[in-house]
C-alpha cells in the first residue's frame, strides 16, 4: 500500500517539480558555500603571502630603527574558518576573518577592515542555512496543506475512510512519505557538501546534521497541527502560509528592531575617535604624566625613563597604549551591548524556531555574532601579546637584525567555544512534541467524520 | 445485519434546527437489497453517512452486524463496502493500483490476476485495467469503485446512487452482481432515483419523504407500473 502511495505522490508533477527547484537550489548554495570557502582560502593565503613579503621588506627598508620598523609592520590574525560556514555563513562576509594589526593603539584598527560584499548585506547570502530556513518549509507547505482536506474536496476520502483499517495510521503514512522524501534530499544535499566543502563528519557536523532534520520535522510538526484543524485547503495553505511569514521574515524582523532599540551599540566609530583623541592629545601633553600612567599600565618597565626631550618610541608607544587605555570605557560599552544583543537574541529564539535554528548553524558553523566577539577578545590578546614582545627591545634599542622576522607567522584563532546539544536540540524537540501530538490527538478525535 | 432504530439527524446552522432525518427505522438483513427512494434532501444519502459513520446521530442508533456506528466506528466500517454516487480514485495510479490500494487500505493482498478478475466482473475493460484513472470516464470509475467494493467481500454493501453514470449494459450487470452478493448473504441498502431498477434488484424499498420513511414495501407483490403510481403520489 505505501509503495501505492509513494507512486500516487511521486507521479504528480508539482511534487517533481518542487523537488527539483530545491534540488537546483540547494546545489547552488553548496556552489556559494565553496565560493565563500574559496575566497576565505585565498584571502588568508593572500595575508600569509602579503606578512612575508612586507616584514622582508620593510626590515630591509627600516633596518636601523626598531621603533619605525614596528610602526608599519602588521601582524595578522585569522579567524579560522569553519568548513561548515560554507553551509551557513551568517556574519563571516560582513566581518573580516583576517585582522591585521601594529602594536600600535588597537582599538582603531579593530573596526577598519572594508566590507567585502555591500551587496549581499541587502539580500543575504543563498547559502545552504537559507534553502533550509525559507525554502524547505514552502515545500513542506506545499507537500502537505491538502493531505485530507484535497482527498476530502475530491472525493476519494469517503472511500479511502471507509477502506482503512487504520486511518490515523494512513494519515500517518501519507506524512511519512513527503517527511522521508524531503529529509531524503536534505541528506543528499549535505552528503554532497561533504565532500565538495571539504566538512569532517564530526560531531559539529552531526549536530549540523540533527539540527537541520529537527528543523524540517519542526515544519512537518506544524503541518500535522495544521491538518488536524480540518479545514479546506484553500484556508491550510493560507494557515501555513501565514505561520511561515511569520516566523520566517516577521518575527525575526520584529527581534531584531526589539533589540536594537533596547540594547542601542555606540558606534565603534565613537570608541575609534575617543582613541585617536586619548593618543594626539599626549603630543601637547607633559610626557612626565603619559608615562606614570604608562608604568601603571606596566609596572614591569617603569625603571626604564625615557628623556625629558626628543622623540624617543617608548615615550610614542605609551602614548598609543594610553589612546587604547582612554577608550577603553567606549570599546567596553560596545562590547557589553554588544553581548547584550547576542543573549538577548539567544533567549527570544528559543521560542522561534526559524530565529533558534539559524542561531544554531552559525554558531556551530562558527559564523555568528559570538565567534566575531570571541574573535575581537582574541586579537586584543594577540595584540597585548606582541606589544609585550616587542617594549623591552624598543627600550633597549635591540637591533632589526638580531630579530628573525621570517618567525613571526600569521597566527590563527580557533573558536572552541562549547556548542551544547541540549541548547541547540531542546527547544526544536519541545515544539515538534508540542504540535505534532497536540495535532495527532486531534486528528485522532476528528478524522474518522467527514 | 443494518438496523436503524428511531435514528434522527439534525443540522443547527445559524441556531435553525433543520431536520434532515427523523426517527427512521429499518432494518436490512442478510440476503436483502433494500432500496431507499425519495427526491433530492428526502434523507437517502443521510440515513447511508450515518451508518457510514461520517455523521453522528442527533438521536437514535445505527447499527451494523449488531453494533452501534458510534461506540464503534472502526469495527463497523469493517464489514461495509460503499460506493458513492461519483466514484473518486487517485488520477495518477491505474485501475488496477487503485484496486490493490483500496484492497490494501482494507487489508486485503490479491494477486494481479485476482484483481484484474475483480475489474473484470465489475465489467471494467481489460484494456482499461492498466491505463491511469485520470483518463477515465465517469462510468469507468464507478465499475472501479464495483471492483473495490467486491475485493472487500463486505457482508454489507451500502450504495448511494450507484448506477449513475453506468452505460445500461453495464448497470444490468451491475444489477447481476447485486443479485449475486445478495444470493451469497450480503446485506445491501441502496439509495436511488431509479425506480425501475429498484422494482427490479430490491427485496424490500422504503419512499422517503422530507426525513422521513413514509412507505415501506415488498417488491413480489409489485408491478413497475404499481411502484412508480406509489412513489409518485407518496413524494
Amino acid at each position: 500500500m505505501i509503495l501505492l502511495a509513494v507512486k500516487n505522490f511521486v507521479r504528480s508533477g508539482g511534487v517533481r517539480i518542487g523537488l527539483l527547484f530545491l534540488l537546483v537550489a540547494g546545489l547552488a548554495s553548496l556552489l556559494v558555500g565553496h565560493q565563500f570557502l574559496n575566497r576565505q582560502q585565498t584571502a588568508v593565503a593572500d595575508a600569509r603571502a602579503f606578512q612575508q613579503k612586507d616584514f622582508r621588506r620593510s626590515a630591509a627598508v627600516h633596518s636601523h630603527e626598531l621603533g619605525l620598523l614596528l610602526y608599519y609592520l602588521k601582524f595578522s590574525l585569522v579567524n579560522e574558518t569553519s568548513p561548515l560556514s560554507g553551509l551557513s555563513i551568517g556574519q563571516r562576509d560582513v566581518n573580516a576573518s583576517v585582522q591585521s594589526v601594529t602594536i600600535r593603539a588597537l582599538e582603531g584598527q579593530k573596526y577598519d577592515a572594508d566590507l567585502t560584499n555591500p551587496t549581499n548585506q541587502l539580500l543575504g547570502n543563498l547559502d545552504f542555512s537559507f534553502v533550509l530556513i525559507y525554502l524547505f518549509p514552502l515545500l513542506i507547505i506545499a507537500f502537505t496543506y491538502n493531505i485530507i482536506s484535497e482527498e476530502k474536496e475530491s472525493g476519494t476520502w469517503r472511500i479511502v475512510a471507509v477502506q482503512s483499517n487504520n486511518l490515523l495510521r494512513f494519515v500517518g503514512q501519507l506524512f511519512l512519505i513527503r517527511l522521508l522524501t524531503l529529509l531524503g534530499l536534505l541528506l543528499i544535499l549535505l552528503a554532497l557538501a561533504v565532500p565538495l566543502l571539504g566538512i569532517a563528519p564530526d560531531a559539529s557536523f552531526g549536530l549540523f546534521l540533527a539540527t537541520s532534520v529537527l528543523y524540517v520535522l519542526f515544519w512537518f510538526g506544524v503541518s500535522v497541527w495544521v491538518a488536524s484543524l480540518q479545514q479546506r485547503s484553500s484556508v491550510n495553505a493560507m494557515l501555513l502560509l501565514g505561520i511561515w511569514l511569520g516566523l520566517v521574515v516577521v518575527l525575526p524582523a520584529i527581534v531584531n528592531t526589539y533589540i536594537t532599540t533596547r540594547y542601542p551599540v555606540p558606534e565603534a566609530l565613537a570608541t575609534t575617535l575617543a582613541q585617536r583623541k586619548g593618543y594626539h592629545e599626549k603630543w601637547d601633553m607633559d610626557r612626565t604624566q603619559t608615562m606614570t600612567r604608562f608604568y601603571a599600565h606596566y609596572p614591569q618597565f617603569k625603571h626604564n625613563p625615557v628623556p625629558d626631550s626628543g622623540f624617543s618610541w617608548l615615550w610614542y608607544y605609551a602614548m598609543q597604549q594610553l589612546g587604547d587605555d582612554e577608550s577603553a570605557t567606549q570599546a567596553d560599552e560596545l562590547k557589553a551591548r554588544l553581548l547584550q544583543r547576542e543573549a538577548a537574541s539567544r533567549t527570544i529564539a528559543r521560542f522561534i524556531p526559524t530565529l533558534h535554528t539559524q542561531l544554531q548553524l552559525n554558531d556551530l558553523a562558527r559564523s555568528g555574532l559570538g565567534n566575531q566577539l570571541r574573535f575581537l577578545d582574541y586579537t586584543s590578546r594577540f595584540h597585548e601579546k606582541k606589544r609585550l614582545y616587542f617594549y623591552p627591545k624598543l627600550i633597549n634599542n635591540a637591533p632589526v637584525s638580531a630579530e628573525r622576522w621570517d618567525a613571526f607567522p600569521v597566527e590563527t584563532f580557533t573558536d572552541r567555544a562549547p556548542v551544547g546539544y541540549v541548547g541547540v536540540l531542546a527547544p526544536l524537540l519541545l515544539f515538534i512534541l508540542g504540535l505534532a501530538g497536540f495535532g495527532w490527538v486531534n486528528l485522532s478525535r476528528s478524522v474518522y467524520r467527514l | 445485519m443494518l438496523q436503524a432504530i428511531e435514528l434522527t439527524k439534525q443540522y443547527t446552522p445559524n441556531r435553525q434546527t433543520i431536520p434532515a432525518l427523523n426517527a427512521l427505522n429499518l432494518r436490512v438483513q442478510p440476503g436483502d437489497i433494500y432500496c431507499l427512494l425519495g427526491q433530492n434532501g428526502a434523507g437517502k444519502t443521510t440515513t447511508i453517512n450515518l451508518f457510514l459513520g461520517f455523521l453522528e446521530p442527533t438521536s437514535g442508533q445505527a447499527l451494523v452486524g449488531g453494533m452501534n456506528v458510534t461506540d464503534h466506528l472502526s469495527e463497523t466500517r469493517r464489514l461495509l463496502a460503499y460506493l458513492p454516487e461519483t466514484v473518486m480514485l487517485y488520477p495518477n495510479l491505474t485501475g488496477l493500483e487503485n484496486l490493490r490500494f483500496f484492497s490494501s487500505l482494507a487489508g486485503f493482498h490479491y494477486s494481479t490476476d485476482e484483481l484484474a478478475g475483480f475489474l473484470t466482473t465489475a465489467g471494467l475493460q481489460a484494456s482499461a485495467h492498466t491505463s491511469r484513472v485520470g483518463k477515465y470516464s465517469k462510468g469507468m470509475r464507478q465499475k472501479v469503485g464495483i471492483a473495490i467494493a467486491l475485493a472487500k467481500r463486505a457482508r454489507v454493501l451500502l450504495l448511494d446512487e450507484p448506477t449513475s453514470g453506468l452505460d445500461p449494459k453495464a448497470a444490468n450487470e451491475f444489477s447481476d452482481i447485486l443479485r449475486r452478493l445478495s444470493a451469497d448473504g450480503a446485506a445491501i441498502l441502496m439509495a436511488t432515483h431509479d425506480i425501475f431498477r429498484a422494482r427490479e434488484v430490491g427485496t424490500h424499498i422504503g419512499i422517503m419523504r422530507a426525513g422521513r420513511l413514509v412507505e415501506t414495501l415488498t417488491t413480489p407483490d409489485l408491478t413497475a407500473q404499481e411502484l412508480e403510481a406509489i412513489y409518485l403520489q407518496t413524494v
